[in-house]
């Protein structure tokens, strides 16, 4: 009898735990990033000019980051249209759009290595001033970010080539999902605020 | 202790009749220089994002429950 009740009040229950488990890191992640954002308006704000005149001949890559925004906001798509797939049974569609994020993610953080690359040769430092390391602390902790759930949706890709997800049973996907469209959604935040203000 | 609610009002009277000495905000005193600008627009971002984190995964759960319990009433009328 306990049991079926248990049953009963799980199958009723609004949001499953593992869902409400990843909202509430997700709270975290999003008071982590507003801390950070907080600090970069200090200086932003508090600054005349910005660049600050130390860094004046540093140029961020605002074009190719324009395009890396591009492909990120793309990835959040296709991680969409994965759990679509699996809410309708769509296995081998769900491994395709999965590997397809996946591909993004990673093509999104090589992009921002090599970026990363030049602007260190041209000068910009995490020790060269207040500049080099918001701009650095800002944005590498995004970066940090999207390899976590680049790893996390490489699970969620070998789960799903073992047959672990159906339409019935796919909460695997749905919480990775909700990890990359965070991860997804918050960076053009950064890029306004980083790259064109 | 009738005495010292007198001193304490004594007191108190005193710190209200000089407001420059109980300015707590050094930064709100020059509203116009940039840093305290930057300092005023980073406070009133931080203050908001308690609210919006508890609002959106409060409206969440909210959503999810309501939905959740639509669903029974939903199935009698098909």
């Amino acid at each position: 009898m306990e049991t079926r009740n248990n049953a009963e009040i799980h199958e009723r229950s609004p949001l499953s735990n593992a869902r409400l488990g990843i909202l509430v890191l997700l709270g975290a992640e999003t008071m982590l990033f507003s801390g950070l954002i907080g600090t970069f308006l200090v200086f932003r704000v508090g600054n005349v000019t910005w660049p600050p005149p130390s860094h004046l001949g540093i140029e961020l890559p605002r074009a190719v980051t324009g395009i890396n925004t591009v492909l990120l906001l793309l990835s959040g798509y296709t991680m969409f249209q994965a759990r679509r797939a699996i809410q309708k049974d769509h296995v081998t569609q769900l491994r395709n759009w999965l590997l397809i994020t996946g591909g993004l993610g990673l093509l999104f953080l090589g992009v921002q290595g090599s970026e990363w690359v030049q602007l260190i040769r041209n000068g910009l430092t995490l020790q060269s001033g207040v500049y080099g390391g918001i701009f650095y602390v800002l944005i590498g902790c995004h970066a940090v970010h999207v390899l976590s759930a680049v790893i996390w949706l490489f699970i969620v890709f070998g789960m799903a080539m073992a047959g672990r997800f159906s339409a019935e049973r796919y909460v695997g996907v749905d919480t990775c999902t909700i990890y990359w469209i965070f991860v997804v959604a918050l960076w053009p935040i950064l890029y306004v605020l980083v790259y064109l203000l | 202790m009738q005495r010292f609610f007198v001193w304490a009002s004594i007191l108190i009277l005193v710190m209200l009749s000089v407001p420059i000495s109980l300015e707590a905000c050094p930064g709100c005193k020059e509203l116009d220089d940039p840093i305290n600008k930057g300092f005023n627009w980073s406070i009133l971002f931080m203050m908001a994002m308690p609210f919006t984190v508890f609002g959106l995964i409060g409206g969440t759960v909210y959503l999810h429950y309501r939905r959740t319990n639509r669903k029974p009433a939903d199935q009698e009328t098909i």
